[in-house]
Protein backbone atom coordinates (compact mmCIF):
# COMPACT_ATOMS: atom_id res chain seq x y z
CA UNK A 1 0.00 0.00 0.00
CA UNK A 2 2.97 2.73 1.21
CA UNK A 3 5.37 0.88 -1.41
CA UNK A 4 5.85 3.25 -4.72
CA UNK A 5 4.81 1.82 -7.49
CA UNK A 6 7.35 1.70 -10.65
CA UNK A 7 6.32 4.35 -12.74
CA UNK A 8 8.32 3.44 -16.23
CA UNK A 9 7.24 -0.02 -17.08
CA UNK A 10 9.53 -2.66 -19.13
CA UNK A 11 7.54 -2.20 -22.53
CA UNK A 12 7.52 2.00 -21.82
CA UNK A 13 11.30 1.57 -22.20
CA UNK A 14 11.54 -0.33 -25.42
CA UNK A 15 8.07 1.85 -26.89
CA UNK A 16 10.45 5.02 -26.53
CA UNK A 17 13.12 3.22 -27.74
CA UNK A 18 11.25 3.08 -31.02
CA UNK A 19 12.44 4.84 -34.41
CA UNK A 20 16.14 4.48 -32.93
CA UNK A 21 18.81 2.21 -33.44
CA UNK A 22 19.14 -0.78 -30.52
CA UNK A 23 21.01 -3.41 -29.61
CA UNK A 24 19.32 -6.54 -29.23
CA UNK A 25 21.38 -9.48 -27.15
CA UNK A 26 20.34 -13.26 -27.49
CA UNK A 27 20.79 -16.22 -25.25
CA UNK A 28 22.87 -17.67 -28.00
CA UNK A 29 25.86 -15.40 -27.97
CA UNK A 30 24.31 -13.72 -30.91
CA UNK A 31 23.81 -9.98 -31.49
CA UNK A 32 21.59 -8.07 -33.97
CA UNK A 33 21.54 -4.09 -34.06
CA UNK A 34 19.44 -2.16 -36.29
CA UNK A 35 16.60 0.45 -36.20
CA UNK A 36 13.17 -0.47 -33.87
CA UNK A 37 10.42 -0.25 -35.59
CA UNK A 38 8.15 -2.17 -33.80
CA UNK A 39 7.65 -5.37 -31.04
CA UNK A 40 4.52 -6.98 -29.64
CA UNK A 41 3.60 -8.60 -25.96
CA UNK A 42 5.99 -11.07 -26.45
CA UNK A 43 8.88 -9.18 -27.25
CA UNK A 44 9.04 -10.34 -30.72
CA UNK A 45 10.78 -7.40 -32.54
CA UNK A 46 10.90 -5.66 -36.29
CA UNK A 47 14.43 -4.33 -36.94
CA UNK A 48 15.47 -2.54 -40.19
CA UNK A 49 19.13 -1.93 -41.34
CA UNK A 50 19.95 -4.73 -38.95
CA UNK A 51 23.31 -6.28 -39.12
CA UNK A 52 24.29 -9.85 -37.35
CA UNK A 53 26.84 -10.25 -34.60
CA UNK A 54 28.34 -14.22 -33.84
CA UNK A 55 30.51 -14.06 -30.98
CA UNK A 56 31.00 -10.47 -31.66
CA UNK A 57 32.42 -10.72 -35.38
CA UNK A 58 29.63 -9.00 -37.79
CA UNK A 59 28.27 -11.07 -40.74
CA UNK A 60 28.68 -9.44 -44.15
CA UNK A 61 25.65 -8.03 -45.66
CA UNK A 62 22.93 -5.31 -43.63
CA UNK A 63 19.34 -7.26 -43.26
CA UNK A 64 16.87 -5.14 -44.92
CA UNK A 65 13.79 -5.72 -42.28
CA UNK A 66 13.42 -8.59 -39.93
CA UNK A 67 11.23 -10.35 -37.58
CA UNK A 68 12.96 -11.21 -34.99
CA UNK A 69 11.96 -14.32 -32.26
CA UNK A 70 11.19 -12.67 -28.74
CA UNK A 71 12.19 -16.51 -27.26
CA UNK A 72 15.23 -15.78 -28.26
CA UNK A 73 15.58 -12.40 -26.88
CA UNK A 74 17.75 -11.85 -23.08
CA UNK A 75 18.18 -7.63 -23.54
CA UNK A 76 17.18 -4.85 -25.57
CA UNK A 77 19.97 -1.64 -25.51
CA UNK A 78 18.95 1.47 -26.79
CA UNK A 79 21.96 3.25 -28.33
CA UNK A 80 23.29 5.69 -26.31
CA UNK B 1 0.17 6.38 -29.73
CA UNK B 2 -0.39 2.92 -28.75
CA UNK B 3 -2.39 2.61 -32.34
CA UNK B 4 1.10 3.57 -34.00
CA UNK B 5 2.58 0.65 -32.18
CA UNK B 6 0.80 -1.56 -33.52
CA UNK B 7 0.76 -0.35 -36.67
CA UNK B 8 4.07 -0.92 -37.06
CA UNK B 9 4.35 -4.25 -35.18
CA UNK B 10 5.02 -7.66 -36.63
CA UNK B 11 1.96 -8.26 -37.63
CA UNK B 12 2.02 -5.38 -40.14
CA UNK B 13 5.91 -6.52 -41.30
CA UNK B 14 3.88 -10.13 -41.35
CA UNK B 15 1.35 -9.15 -44.18
CA UNK B 16 4.20 -6.99 -46.17
CA UNK B 17 6.08 -9.80 -46.57
CA UNK B 18 3.36 -12.27 -47.32
CA UNK B 19 4.39 -13.67 -51.34
CA UNK B 20 7.93 -12.16 -51.12
CA UNK B 21 11.18 -13.63 -51.28
CA UNK B 22 12.49 -14.30 -47.41
CA UNK B 23 15.21 -15.81 -45.44
CA UNK B 24 13.96 -17.97 -42.38
CA UNK B 25 16.80 -18.73 -39.79
CA UNK B 26 16.46 -21.77 -37.51
CA UNK B 27 18.08 -21.34 -34.26
CA UNK B 28 20.53 -24.50 -35.36
CA UNK B 29 21.99 -21.54 -37.61
CA UNK B 30 20.43 -23.59 -40.83
CA UNK B 31 18.55 -20.72 -43.04
CA UNK B 32 15.95 -21.40 -45.81
CA UNK B 33 15.23 -19.35 -48.96
CA UNK B 34 12.38 -18.96 -50.68
CA UNK B 35 9.05 -17.55 -51.48
CA UNK B 36 6.75 -17.02 -48.48
CA UNK B 37 2.72 -18.63 -48.49
CA UNK B 38 2.06 -18.40 -45.40
CA UNK B 39 2.83 -17.43 -41.48
CA UNK B 40 0.67 -17.82 -38.23
CA UNK B 41 1.45 -16.24 -34.79
CA UNK B 42 3.71 -19.21 -33.62
CA UNK B 43 5.65 -18.02 -36.55
CA UNK B 44 4.90 -21.43 -37.90
CA UNK B 45 5.64 -20.85 -41.62
CA UNK B 46 5.14 -22.19 -45.27
CA UNK B 47 7.82 -21.64 -48.19
CA UNK B 48 8.06 -22.78 -51.43
CA UNK B 49 10.85 -23.06 -53.94
CA UNK B 50 12.71 -23.71 -51.08
CA UNK B 51 16.74 -23.58 -50.79
CA UNK B 52 18.44 -25.08 -47.48
CA UNK B 53 21.80 -23.45 -46.79
CA UNK B 54 24.21 -24.37 -43.55
CA UNK B 55 27.03 -22.19 -42.41
CA UNK B 56 25.04 -19.08 -43.89
CA UNK B 57 26.37 -19.03 -47.70
CA UNK B 58 26.96 -23.05 -48.64
CA UNK B 59 24.11 -24.48 -50.79
CA UNK B 60 22.62 -27.29 -49.28
CA UNK B 61 19.46 -28.70 -50.99
CA UNK B 62 16.53 -27.27 -52.92
CA UNK B 63 12.87 -28.66 -51.86
CA UNK B 64 9.25 -27.72 -53.05
CA UNK B 65 7.45 -26.82 -50.39
CA UNK B 66 8.44 -26.67 -46.56
CA UNK B 67 6.52 -26.24 -43.44
CA UNK B 68 8.63 -25.21 -40.65
CA UNK B 69 7.41 -25.65 -36.79
CA UNK B 70 7.66 -21.77 -35.44
CA UNK B 71 9.56 -22.84 -32.22
CA UNK B 72 12.64 -23.27 -34.55
CA UNK B 73 12.43 -19.86 -35.96
CA UNK B 74 15.49 -17.25 -34.75
CA UNK B 75 14.05 -14.77 -37.21
CA UNK B 76 12.18 -13.87 -40.59
CA UNK B 77 13.82 -11.61 -42.95
CA UNK B 78 13.35 -9.93 -46.12
CA UNK B 79 16.25 -10.58 -48.88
Amino acid sequence: MSEPVPTVLPLEVIDKAIGTEVHVLLTNDKEFKGKLIGFDDFVNIVLEDVTEYDNDTANDGKIKKMLLNGGQISMIVPSV
Amino acid sequence: MSEDKVKTGPSVFLSEILGQQVKVKLNNGVTYLGNLNSIDGYMNIVMDSTSEHVNGEDFVKTYGDVFIRGNNVLYISQV
